[in-house]
């Protein structure tokens, strides 16, 4: 089952309407987001959430493989973007591609032990990695600052070399973080849409017949893996200046269920946007329920056994079954006018 | 060698309960290939429950508290151990009822839903008792220590062993010398030839599911004194629990018993000489071992890993 929830012709698009129609929205939140209660730090915190569930979905949604210590490369990008601005040179560029690049490293490392196993071994080597991380962050006082986090990091201003932005105001890093985002869903969408998505998709559906097709299976499993830390470990990066901090907590074994969380609600196994969606529906639902009850885990839980039980496919996934529903019918109705008028036209 | 031995002998002690915790897990996964995450919650809730039965205030009528209050102290530890592992196995057929839509799919589905039960599960625990630690009270017989070689032992800790060699004993003859284990296991095996036999698999998974989460609780239990009890204590317990699965290798009963030993030698040893990475220390296990066996020291064959 490799549902997308776009037709043919937009997978092969650089850039697709949905895609549009979602930036322009984002790009008005600003305007607005400060009038429905809510403030415009959410909008950044969603939009980094967003593109580490987009990244965290390469491994989870479309290459199958259960991944449950992903907050490790989302927490060792932010340390890297804050240690390299202290220790290597303070240009947001380089810290940025730090981020991306140790993260990715890491994930690398992980891969060449993880990627001969499978299902449950697989899984729980994810969790041993991710707790490994996780405890040396902690432990290692003198790089990382321990459970106090590694404080004091700046949002460095973004230098194009004739003009540079300071990015200290909330406004003006949303709009960067929306930039950014934008520029990597692309890549992304082309990505899972290239010849190389197309033999990740393939091994998710039966890792036996993708290595009879002549698949290095293994090299793909290690390849998508590092690919998702790398990017997670960005969004880290970006985390970081948001919160001018790095702190070791979303390492941990709940935050990395979170993401998990969010991915599959929102409808990640079938659809490319349902990780948004679910970060989305996860942060937003965090502000409103928590304003109203300090419980608001206990009803999110809630939700959630619901998604798993009534619609495993997620929101997104029930939204395109609606969807291919409506249009079913209009195929049908299509043909009821083939026969009416006798011709071929209708296709 | 010999100043190594109280450290050895803790480390053994540890990994019976370490092998005591994993024992619920390891049941439904072995014997319904389903991974239960609300494990460490439900062996939380069952802490919980023996707090509030041994303590001053028990949940009963009036009447009933005062004469439940009027037994000696042993007595009540001894029916404690049977009504909140029982309360528990209450909440355990409500997940299994749950649960039940997933059978037949993909094992992760029903690894989400126990997910998203222990959140539900912990956040509960927030909110009856809050976030503050606990203490279970146990019988004098059983606490306090002794003397041996110089040293002071605790007399809890060898209690909490043998209570757990027992257990583990106990599953083993109900898993290995019934009809009732012949059954369960033939079920996990083949459940459409079992169902043509006439065997109800509804009712046979539920008795497993439920016998699992009374063993969480009873794990819980046994543990409270020796980590306390607090809302964490169950995804401290649930990750040991998965790990020693993992590493023990699914489907294989002695492979999760000597799992246990061996994560509890590992942080028994390394806590002696670097307290700080005593927890590190089984997760570098389990990443030596599964790096080179493919399914643990004793893993079958499983969906489990489709």
């Amino acid at each position: 089952m490799i549902a997308t929830s776009s037709n043919q012709s937009d997978s092969a698009r650089l850039v697709t309407p949905a895609m549009l129609v979602l930036w322009l929205v984002l790009a008005t939140v600003p305007l607005w987001i400060a009038r429905v209660g809510l403030y415009p730090y959410l909008g950044i915190e969603i939009l980094i959430w967003s593109l580490y569930a987009l990244a965290f979905n390469l491994v989870l949604g479309t290459a199958g493989l259960p991944s449950f210590g992903h907050g490790a490369y989302f927490g060792i990008g932010a340390y890297a973007f804050g240690l390299c601005q202290f220790n290597v040179v303070a240009n947001l560029w380089v810290c940025l591609m730090a981020a991306f690049v140790v993260a990715g490293l890491a994930g690398a490392l992980v891969a060449l032990f993880i990627s001969h196993r499978r299902g449950i071994y697989y899984a729980f080597m994810t969790i041993a990695f991710g707790q490994i991380f996780w405890t040396l962050a902690i432990k290692s006082h003198k790089i990382t600052g321990g459970e106090d986090g590694l404080l004091k990091i700046a949002r460095l201003p973004a230098d194009f070399g004739v003009t540079s932005f300071d990015l200290a105001d909330n406004v003006a890093f949303y709009y960067f973080v929306l930039i950014v985002f934008a520029l990597a869903v692309i890549g992304l969408w082309r990505l899972v849409h290239s010849p190389y998505g197309r033999v990740i998709a393939a091994i998710k559906q039966s890792e036996t017949r993708a290595a009879h097709l002549g698949y290095h299976v293994w090299l793909y499993k290690v390849s998508i893996f590092t690919l998702s830390a790398a990017v997670s470990g960005f969004a880290g990066g970006l985390f970081a200046m948001a919160q001018l901090a790095a702190f070791p907590d979303v390492m941990s074994l709940h935050q990395s269920g979170y993401v998990v969380m969010m991915t599959l609600v929102g409808g990640g196994l079938v659809s490319f946007w349902g990780p948004v969606v679910g970060v989305f529906l996860f942060l937003i639902a965090r502000d409103v329920i928590g304003a109203l009850t300090n419980a608001w885990m206990l009803y999110f839980g809630l939700l959630f056994i619901a998604v798993v039980l009534f619609r495993p496919e997620g929101v997104a996934g029930a939204v395109t079954a609606m969807f291919e529903k409506q249009s079913a019918i209009r195929r049908q109705g299509h043909s009821a006018m083939r026969l009416l008028f006798g011709g071929g036209r209708w296709r | 060698m010999f100043d190594l031995l109280p450290h050895i002998l803790n480390g053994l002690t540890l990994g019976l309960l370490f092998a005591l915790i994993a024992l619920g897990f390891m049941l439904i996964v072995g014997l319904m290939e389903q991974i239960n995450l609300a494990h460490g919650s439900l062996f939380a809730l069952g802490a919980y429950f023996a707090m509030q039965l041994m303590g001053s205030r028990p949940p009963f009528p009036a009447e009933l508290a005062k004469a439940w209050l009027a037994l000696p102290l042993g007595w009540r530890y001894a029916a404690t151990l049977i009504l909140a592992p029982a309360a528990v196995g209450i909440v355990g057929i409500a997940i299994e009822f749950c649960m039940r839509r997933t059978y037949g799919k993909d094992p992760l589905y029903g690894l989400l839903l126990t997910f998203g039960a222990a959140m539900v599960i912990e956040e509960m625990i927030r909110l009856t008792w809050g976030t503050r630690d606990y203490v279970l009270q146990v019988p004098q017989a059983v606490s306090g220590g002794f003397l041996f070689q110089d040293l002071i032992w605790s007399t809890y800790r060898f209690y909490a062993a043998g209570i757990a060699v027992a257990i583990i004993g106990l599953v083993w003859l109900l898993i290995e010398k019934t009809s009732f284990g012949a059954t369960v296991k033939a079920g996990a095996h083949d459940s459409e030839i079992v169902r043509a036999l006439g065997i109800n698999l509804t009712r046979l998974r539920l008795l497993v599911f439920v016998f699992g989460t009374m063993l969480a609780a009873i794990a819980g239990i046994i543990v409270a004194p020796i980590w306390g009890i607090r809302p964490h204590m169950g995804v401290d317990a649930v990750i040991p629990a998965f790990l020693v699965i993992v590493l023990g290798g699914v489907g294989s009963f002695w492979g999760a018993v000597i799992a246990g030993l061996l994560v509890g030698l590992s942080v028994g040893l390394t806590g002696a000489y670097a307290s700080e990475w005593s927890l590190l220390s089984m997760y570098v296990l389990l990443v030596g071992v599964v790096t080179v066996r493919a399914r643990g020291l004793w893993g079958k064959k499983s969906v489990l890993e489709a």
